[in-house]
This record gives structure tokens, C-alpha cells and sequence, in this order.
């Protein structure tokens, strides 16, 4: 009988694989699940060594995200992270639309009507997006400061449009260069105009992408650091570069708070993907590859 | 709403007359300037978002200038760059790099394809088990990076502890600096291996399943059936996982500042990191332009490579 | 005692019966076609004699012995795939060659059997292409010699010629018939295409929603159609089936018929068919088979003749197919082209003797 179980391998494992897989996932996993565990964890809990898995859970430290003692004087003052959580939605959401825009037509106009250079294009946008930030830091930075942007929403957008610009558009040609070109032609031969052509037969099919490509680009966006690290004030900052600031100056690190905040900050990536799953590989290796 | 030819007629048919623009609209619109037309606002945006602080900085980068002095910048030719490249300073940097790079990459690759082959097949609840595998890459780098500072500290970090039951004394990171690489390689690998698994895992999944019933029936072994059947499938993405994770590994800057700053001492420093320092902490504005100008062009060459495995790949497929 | 023989086999996918309780046996050097519609099961019931399938119940034996739980690798098979499977990083030479690794030879003996296949299947010109540079017809080729380059038990072929062009399935068909004569081994082909099957089998087991309806020689099959659904799917054009009534049965010859007479469209027709007409009794429900080409045309009179109208003419070369109609039934004739027919004709038309089959009530064969 145990001839039979080898054949049944072709594509099929059985709970001895889910075993196995489940150790590896969980070793694997521990690291994230200490993040999140500390989240709910008191401060002495948080450190304690070994390792303390069974604990009274507490939300206190999602209370101090954004809340915080006031130290002096009693009370509690908002800590501001209520503002870069939304600086980080804003930013990212503005920033991924405008490039999203731009990005859709300069990508139907790469698939549909191929320039003589095309190749040489879409080459150099790829290495825009493939060019270590921090050389651009330097003239952006002094260019911002020059147009008075340092600090403001307009400058940090902007940016992060050029920034999602070659994502986007590697993305949604990848999409449209997927259509079937015939219902194209359909609509042309009976005399669509090129306008309608796009925007009843192949948009509509691309809207599930177009959706991925939204979602894979704001989850960069929002964990940029770099750049918001240097062209974020006060009033713009978003939560990596807060984070980054949490920890220095205060005497000691609130491990339990770092752990609300990431954890807050991880959930919508973790929805994201999960209903992503089947986008997943296209939009981590921006169009390149397709199942 | 279901796109088909007949609805496509159905749409043109609102669409009658079909209408002769003339004028600067039908000018702008006409078939050959259409392509041009859409693609403008985004060559536009690149070009003064990136590409001219890219050229500005180029043109600096042949001048003597720092940015705290406000003295004007001098023409100073090839200087930055000779200077640049006969630094020890900078070779040691470069050195740095090329280690961390080696040794992730080569991690991510090992790592990410036996993760691949665990879960190359179906089985109970691996839609799940896969999410917690790809949950690293979710985090964000200045997370990574600071909660594996806790985790590496000599008593509060849980690897920490879990190392030193197996060294004699305990393992603290910034001690020398091949333990500062190896933990800066270790946090890397680990938060991007499972896209290299993303990427094996597709060429496993996409090889026919009758290829496998036909080995089966030639009566073919488990390693002749992975070195002839599974291997070709999967051979041009390990390509582009080592390229793609090559070209990113080389700018690797969060992590490693976050993590040991560039230390003990400048062990772990990449050049990355020695550029932002050159720039902003020692205002060597044009040396530092020069450096990142070398770092692009070494980006540029690996991009080409990167295009030609994808377009390989596109053709094989 | 080389046969391939199945014992009530039956497969079942969950609620759906795959394959039925099937009884086949396959002699040495046999041909057999497995051949039905998409969905019969004739590709399952492949797969379970090739291994890739489990039985749900019933017994497989290949050359005498029980192969229930053996894996394909054990059974010593050979498999043509439908999309041919060739290996697509290794040239064609690579490929013949892929089922000897298992088999302990020497390099030389390899390199000998590899000769000797792409001799005889002429491949030498393309050896060293690989799979994603030959045509349909030439990785058709290395398919099957990959199969016969060894010495299995038997052949099973998974519709081979489905994706050639009609030119290349006539040759091929030839070619392929040639080489299983030679080699003597039970063999199993699986097809849709009932001409591949009644060129290329010894005997064919027609297949419908899992069953086997009938297990006949090519002959056979045409000639006596168990029932109605073999009837209309062998033979093209399609055998007309009208339903009737008996009217009456007269009494048995020497030869084992009858003299029976029919209400059909309206009239009564008069024929010889066998005795077991004779069981139905006055009344009954039948439905008449008569092919295409089994029609003649009659003189206007006679008890045997139908009468009816031509509605379209098909010319199809050396022959023409006639619908002719008659009370809202449209019925197949194919003439000699040189018949004078035209749309309108008010013809008779007869059945020749002998050709008539009658099924009963529930579509089985019974004269």
C-alpha cells in the first residue's frame, strides 16, 4: 500500500507537508509575532526575558499612540500620531492617484501606439525607479529648500508621484498589453472614437489591476523613509520618520508603543495582500513577470 | 460588465457621427501625435522631479562645492571623481557593500527557493501558512530595522540569547565587525526572501502537470525529473530574483542605519550610507555626487541586465 | 499471455461516475479504440491501465498480473500524451532517450535504440532540435517514439492524431498503424474521431457518460449497432433514426428473419429484418434505423417504398447528400452524383434488404 501514496505526490501533499510548513511558517513568522505580541504587552512585560507568552493583554499602548501623558502637569496631550497616521494616508493616497493618472495614460500610450524609442523609454523609467534615492537627495533637497517646498504637502506629493511614476506605468502597460486587441478594433471599425475606445472597452477591463497597482503603490509609498525623513516638517511628518524619532530622545524606548504603532501601521498592508494574494506576484516585480 | 465585440459595436453605434476634430484639438489629437500627446505629463514629471536633480547634481558633481559654505561652486573637472575612486576610504565601502550584497542575495536565494519547494504543492490551510511567510516584507524597513536592534541586543534581544547558548560568551552585534555583516545580512535575507519564494514559487507552479506524468511513466528519478523538468522552468527567475535583489541590496540604507549605524567603526558602512554622510554630515556636497554618480552607473549596467532576463524570459514563456 | 484486461473497473470523482463497471480485454498485439464523445470516460479509464489514475473498484491486469496498486513507473507502460509532453530543455534526441535511463543500459545500446527509432519514424534530420522548434507532425513523431524506443508491457496512445491537420492524420494514421503491427503488444488508443478509430483498431469500445456500450470490430459496429446511441455516432453521415410502429410480424425463415411490416411517416412499409423483431408483438413502439447510404430509389409502387419530398441538396464530389422530408422528418440520403435530383422532386426511396435496424422501446438492437 505505500506504493500508492508516491504517485499521489503529482500536485498534491497532505497534512504531513501542512506540518512541516506550519514549523517553518512559524519560525519564520516569530519576529513579526513579537511585534505584535509587544503591542499588547505592559512595559515591564515587553522586556522581560525569556521570552513572556502568556500575559494579560492590555490596549494601553494603542490608548498612547495617540495619546500621551502629559508629563508635567497631569493629563494626557495628543501625541500627534493621530496626524501622521493621516499625513501617511493623505501623502501616499494623493501621491499614488497623480502617478496612477499620468502613469495609465503614458502606459496605454507605450502599449497602443509603440514610439520608435520605446524601448529606450521605458528602459530609462525603469532605472529612475531603480536609482538609489540617495542621489537625488542632495540637488532635492537643496531644490526644495530653493522653492520653499521643504516641509509642505505640495513638495513631498509631487515627489512621491515621480516616485510612483515608473511602477505605475510598468504596471498597467503590463495590464493593457494583457487585452485582447480585438474588441479594440471591434469598437474601432464601428466608429468609436479613440477616446471612447479607452474608456469604455479598456479601462473597464483593467479596473482589477488598476486597484492592485493603487494598493502595491501605496504600500511603498507608505513605508518610505528616506525622503520623508528630510522633506517632512513638523506638520507633514508621517509615521516612519515618527517612529524613527520616537525612539531618540525619550530615556529608553516604550518597546510596548514602538510595537502599537507598527502594528497599527502593518494592518492595512496585511488586508491588503491577503486579498491581493493573486496580484501579489505581478506587483512585486512591477509587471515584469506574470503568471 | 462584460466587454465583448458586441458591446463594443453597441457602444460605437452611440458614438455616431464619428467626429473630424479640426483645429489645434484635432492637431494635438491626430493618431501620430497620440502617443506623444499621453505619454508628455509623465516624461514631464520625471523629468523635473528626477531626471533634472539627477543632471544638476551630475553637473556638480564636476565642481568643487559644499553645501555649508557659501562660497560659490569651482570648476574642478575630473577631481571629485579621481579623488573619489583612489580613496581607500571609499574602496573599503565599497568592499563593505559587496559583502553585505554577497552574502544576502545568496541567503535570499537559498533561503527563498527551499520555501519555494515546500510550498510548491497544494495542501490544508497553505493560503495561510504562505501570508505568515510573506509577513516580513510587509513591515516597514524603519521597523525592521529598529525592533531587530532589540532583537539582537545582548539581554533583551531574543536571538541574542538564543545565539549565546551555542557561543561562549554572549553574541553582541556591534562587537566585530563580521558579527555587525552577518546581523545586518541576516535581518535583509530575512525580510526579503519570501520574494524570491513569490518568484520560484511561479515557475514551479507553472511547470504542465503532464511533464511530471510523463516522467512518471519513463520511469525518471527524483533528481533527474527536478535537473530536466523543474530546473529550465525556474532557471530565468532565480535570474531575476539575483538581479532585482542584487540591484536593491546594493543601495541598502535603512537597515543598516538603523540598525548599526555604519558600525563598530565603519564595518558596516555601505555606500550608501557613506554617501548620505559625505553629504550631510561632512558637506563634501560634490565628492558625494560624484560617489552616487559611480553608484548609478554600476545601477544602470545592472538594470540592462535586468531588461534583457525579463525580455528572455517573455520570449521563453 | 501479453493481454491488458479490466474487471468491472469503475472510477469515481467524488458524486460523478467517471467510468461505469467496465469489462475489456486487449489481446497481444491487439489494437483497441476507445471511442465516444468529450466526457465518456475513455480518457479516465487510459489513465487508470497507464497508473496516473487510481481505481475506485475493479481490477486492472496487464500481462497477467494485478496492477491495482502498482505506480505507473512499476507497470512498465508506454504513453503517447495528447500534448505530446515532450521535454522542452532537452533536444529530441534527449527525449527519445529519457525512458532507457531507467533501464541500466550502456551508452552504446542508448545511442543504438535511438538510432534505430528515428530510422524508422524518420526523425534523423531534427535530433538535435528542441521540442519548441518542430511541428505539430514532427513532435507527434518524437511522442511516439519515445513510446517505442523501449519494451513495454503495452501502448496506450491519449488522442494522438487531435492535433494534426487532415493531411498529416492520414499519413500519420498509416505510419502509426504500420508500427504497432510490427510490434506486436497489446495497444490502447483513445480518440473522439470515429474515422482514426474504425482505420486504425482491431476493435473498438464505443463510450458514453462512462459506459461501454458496445465492444465490436470496426465491421461490426457499422453493420450492427448495439444500440441507438452507437448507431448515430458511428457512421458519417449521421444514420437517420424516425420512430415507427410494428404493424405486424410474419413468421420466422430458415435464415433467422422475418418478414415484418412498419407504420412509418404515414405509410406502411414491408421488410425483411431478424426474428427478434418477432418478440415485439402489433403495437409496439420502435424506432428504424437506416443509413444515409442504405437508401435506394424505387419505382413509386411497391409495399417497401417511402414517398417524400427533396428539401436541400449538398453536393460532396463523387457523391451528393440528399435531406429529403417528409411529415416534418428530415431524412439523410447520399446518392451517386449523377443522379438527376432537384430541390422540390417528389421521390420514393427504399431501404436495401438487409440494412434496415430496428430498436426497441428502450434503444437497444433487436433486428
Amino acid at each position: 500500500m505505500s506504493e500508492r501514496r508516491e504517485v499521489r505526490a503529482i500536485g498534491q501533499a497532505g497534512w504531513g507537508r501542512t506540518l512541516g510548513a506550519g514549523i517553518v511558517s512559524l519560525i519564520y513568522f516569530f519576529p513579526v509575532y513579537f511585534i505584535l505580541m509587544t503591542a499588547f504587552k505592559t512595559r515591564p512585560d515587553a522586556l522581560a526575558m525569556p521570552i513572556k507568552f502568556f500575559f494579560s493583554p492590555t490596549l494601553a499602548n494603542f490608548y498612547s499612540v495617540f495619546w500621551r501623558a502629559d508629563i508635567l502637569g497631569g493629563g494626557t496631550t495628543n501625541s500627534g500620531f493621530g496626524l501622521y497616521f493621516f499625513n501617511s494616508l493623505f501623502i501616499s493616497g494623493t501621491a499614488v492617484t497623480l502617478a496612477l493618472i499620468i502613469g495609465t495614460a503614458a502606459a496605454y500610450a507605450f502599449s497602443r501606439f509603440p514610439l520608435r524609442g520605446n524601448d529606450t523609454y521605458l528602459f530609462i523609467i525603469l532605472t529612475t525607479r531603480m536609482l538609489p534615492p540617495i542621489i537625488a537627495i542632495i540637488p532635492i533637497f537643496v531644490l526644495f529648500r530653493v522653492f520653499g517646498l521643504s516641509g509642505s504637502y505640495t513638495g513631498i506629493i509631487a515627489l512621491y508621484t515621480a516616485f510612483n511614476l515608473p511602477f505605475s506605468i510598468w504596471m498597467v502597460k503590463s495590464f493593457f498589453d494583457d487585452l485582447d486587441r480585438d474588441i479594440e478594433d471591434a469598437g474601432r471599425m464601428d466608429g468609436s472614437s479613440e477616446w471612447n475606445v479607452f474608456r469604455k472597452i479598456c479601462l473597464p477591463q483593467i479596473y482589477g489591476g488598476l486597484a492592485a497597482t493603487f494598493v502595491f503603490a501605496v504600500i511603498l509609498t507608505w513605508n518610505e523613509f528616506l525622503f520623508a525623513l528630510m522633506l517632512t516638517g513638523t506638520e507633514t511628518r508621517t509615521v516612519p520618520v515618527a517612529i524613527a524619532r520616537t525612539i531618540g530622545g525619550q530615556v529608553g524606548v516604550d518597546w510596548g508603543l514602538m510595537s502599537a504603532i507598527e502594528t497599527l501601521f502593518i494592518i492595512p498592508v496585511v488586508v491588503v495582500t491577503f486579498l491581493l494574494q493573486n496580484q501579489l506576484l505581478r506587483g512585486v516585480t512591477f509587471g515584469t513577470i506574470r503568471k | 460588465m462584460a466587454t465583448s465585440v458586441s458591446s463594443a459595436t453597441a457602444l460605437a453605434q452611440q458614438d455616431q457621427p464619428a467626429r473630424n476634430a479640426t483645429g489645434f484639438v484635432g492637431w494635438i489629437m491626430s493618431p501620430e501625435r497620440r502617443g506623444p500627446l499621453l505619454v508628455t505629463p509623465a516624461i514631464i514629471t520625471l523629468f523635473v522631479v528626477n531626471i533634472f536633480p539627477l543632471l544638476w547634481s551630475f553637473g556638480l558633481s564636476f565642481y568643487e562645492y559644499k553645501a555649508n559654505r557659501i562660497a560659490p561652486p569651482v570648476f574642478a573637472g575630473l577631481a571629485n571623481y579621481r579623488y573619489v575612486l583612489t580613496d581607500p576610504e571609499i574602496w573599503i565601502r565599497f568592499g563593505n557593500t559587496a559583502m553585505i550584497v554577497v552574502g544576502s542575495v545568496a541567503l535570499q536565494l537559498v533561503v527563498g527557493f527551499l520555501l519555494a519547494l515546500l510550498f510548491a504543492q497544494e495542501f490544508p490551510l497553505r493560503r495561510y501558512l504562505l501570508m505568515l511567510i510573506l509577513s516580513p516584507m510587509m513591515l516597514s524597513l524603519s521597523a525592521v530595522g529598529v525592533f531587530f536592534k532589540l532583537f539582537y541586543d545582548p539581554t533583551l534581544g531574543f536571538i541574542s540569547r538564543f545565539i549565546s547558548l551555542f557561543t561562549p560568551d554572549t553574541f553582541v552585534i556591534l562587537s566585530t565587525p563580521a558579527r555587525a555583516t552577518i546581523a545586518v545580512v541576516v535581518a535583509d535575507a530575512w525580510m526579503w526572501s519570501p520574494f524570491v519564494m513569490l518568484l520560484v514559487l511561479a515557475g514551479l507552479v507553472s511547470v504542465p502537470k503532464y511533464l511530471y506524468e510523463a516522467a512518471e511513466i519513463d520511469r525518471a528519478g527524483r533528481w533527474r525529473r527536478f535537473r530536466t523538468i523543474t530546473f529550465p522552468y525556474i532557471r530565468s527567475l532565480l535570474l531575476l530574483a539575483l538581479l532585482f535583489r542584487t540591484i536593491e541590496t546594493f543601495k541598502i540604507f535603512d537597515i543598516v542605519y538603523l540598525l548599526t549605524e555604519g558600525g563598530p567603526g565603519s564595518s558596516t558602512e555601505t555606500v550608501s550610507v557613506y554617501v548620505y554622510r559625505l553629504a550631510f554630515q561632512f558637506f563634501r556636497t560634490s565628492q558625494a555626487s560624484a560617489l552616487g554618480y559611480i553608484m548609478v552607473f554600476a545601477v544602470v549596467v545592472l538594470t540592462s541586465l535586468y531588461l534583457y532576463a525579463i525580455q528572455t524570459r517573455q520570449s521563453e514563456a | 499471455m501479453d493481454e491488458i484486461r479490466l474487471d468491472s473497473l469503475t472510477k469515481r470523482f467524488g458524486e460523478l461516475i467517471a467510468v461505469d463497471q467496465a469489462n475489456l480485454t486487449v489481446g497481444q498485439g491487439e489494437v483497441m479504440c476507445l471511442l465516444g464523445p468529450s466526457g465518456c470516460g475513455k480518457t479516465t479509464m487510459l489513465r487508470m491501465i497507464a497508473g496516473l489514475e487510481w481505481a475506485t473498484s475493479g481490477d486492472i491486469w496487464i500481462g497477467g498480473k494485478r496492477v491495482n496498486n502498482l505506480p505507473a513507473r512499476d507497470r512498465n507502460v508506454a504513453m503517447t500524451f495528447q500534448f505530446y509532453a515532450l521535454y522542452p530543455s532537452l533536444p529530441v534526441e534527449d527525449n527519445l532517450a529519457y525512458p532507457l535511463f531507467a533501464e541500466n543500459l550502456s551508452r552504446a545500446e542508448i545511442a543504438k535504440r535511438v538510432a534505430r527509432v528515428s530510422e524508422a519514424l524518420d526523425l534523423k534530420s531534427i535530433l538535435k532540435r528542441r521540442p519548441h522548434q518542430l511541428s505539430e507532425g514532427e513532435k507527434q513523431r518524437v511522442a511516439v517514439g519515445r513510446s517505442i524506443v523501449r519494451d513495454p508491457t503495452c501502448f496506450l496512445f491519449d488522442e494522438p492524431l487531435s492535433r494534426l491537420d487532415i493531411q498529416l492524420r492520414q499519413t500519420m494514421r498509416t505510419q502509426i498503424k504500420e508500427v504497432l503491427t510490427k510490434l506486436d503488444k497489446p495497444t490502447v488508443i483513445v480518440t473522439h474521431d470515429q474515422i482514426e478509430a474504425l482505420t486504425m483498431a482491431d476493435r473498438i469500445a464505443v463510450m458514453q457518460l462512462g459506459k461501454v456500450e458496445q465492444i465490436a470490430t470496426p465491421h461490426e459496429l457499422f453493420a450492427k449497432p448495439a444500440n441507438l446511441f452507437v448507431a448515430s455516432f458511428i457512421g458519417t453521415p449521421q444514420m437517420n433514426l424516425m420512430p415507427a410502429s410494428v404493424i405486424d410480424v410474419g413468421e420466422p425463415e430458415p435464415d433467422a428473419s422475418v418478414s415484418a411490416r412498419f407504420s412509418l411517416l404515414g405509410e406502411s412499409i414491408s421488410a425483411r429484418v431478424n426474428q427478434g423483431v418477432a418478440a415485439l408483438g402489433s403495437g409496439a413502439k420502435v424506432t428504424l434505423g437506416i443509413r444515409p447510404r442504405s437508401f435506394e430509389f424505387a419505382n413509386g409502387s411497391g409495399t417497401d417504398s417511402l414517398h417524400a419530398s427533396v428539401d436541400l441538396i449538398e453536393p460532396m464530389g463523387a457523391e451528393t447528400l440528399a435531406h429529403l422530408i417528409e411529415q416534418g422528418v428530415d431524412m439523410r440520403c447520399v446518392v451517386p452524383s449523377a443522379t438527376h435530383i432537384s430541390v422540390g422532386d417528389r421521390v420514393s426511396v427504399r431501404c436495401k434488404t438487409g440494412q434496415l435496424h430496428v430498436f426497441d422501446n428502450a434503444g437497444k438492437l433487436v433486428g
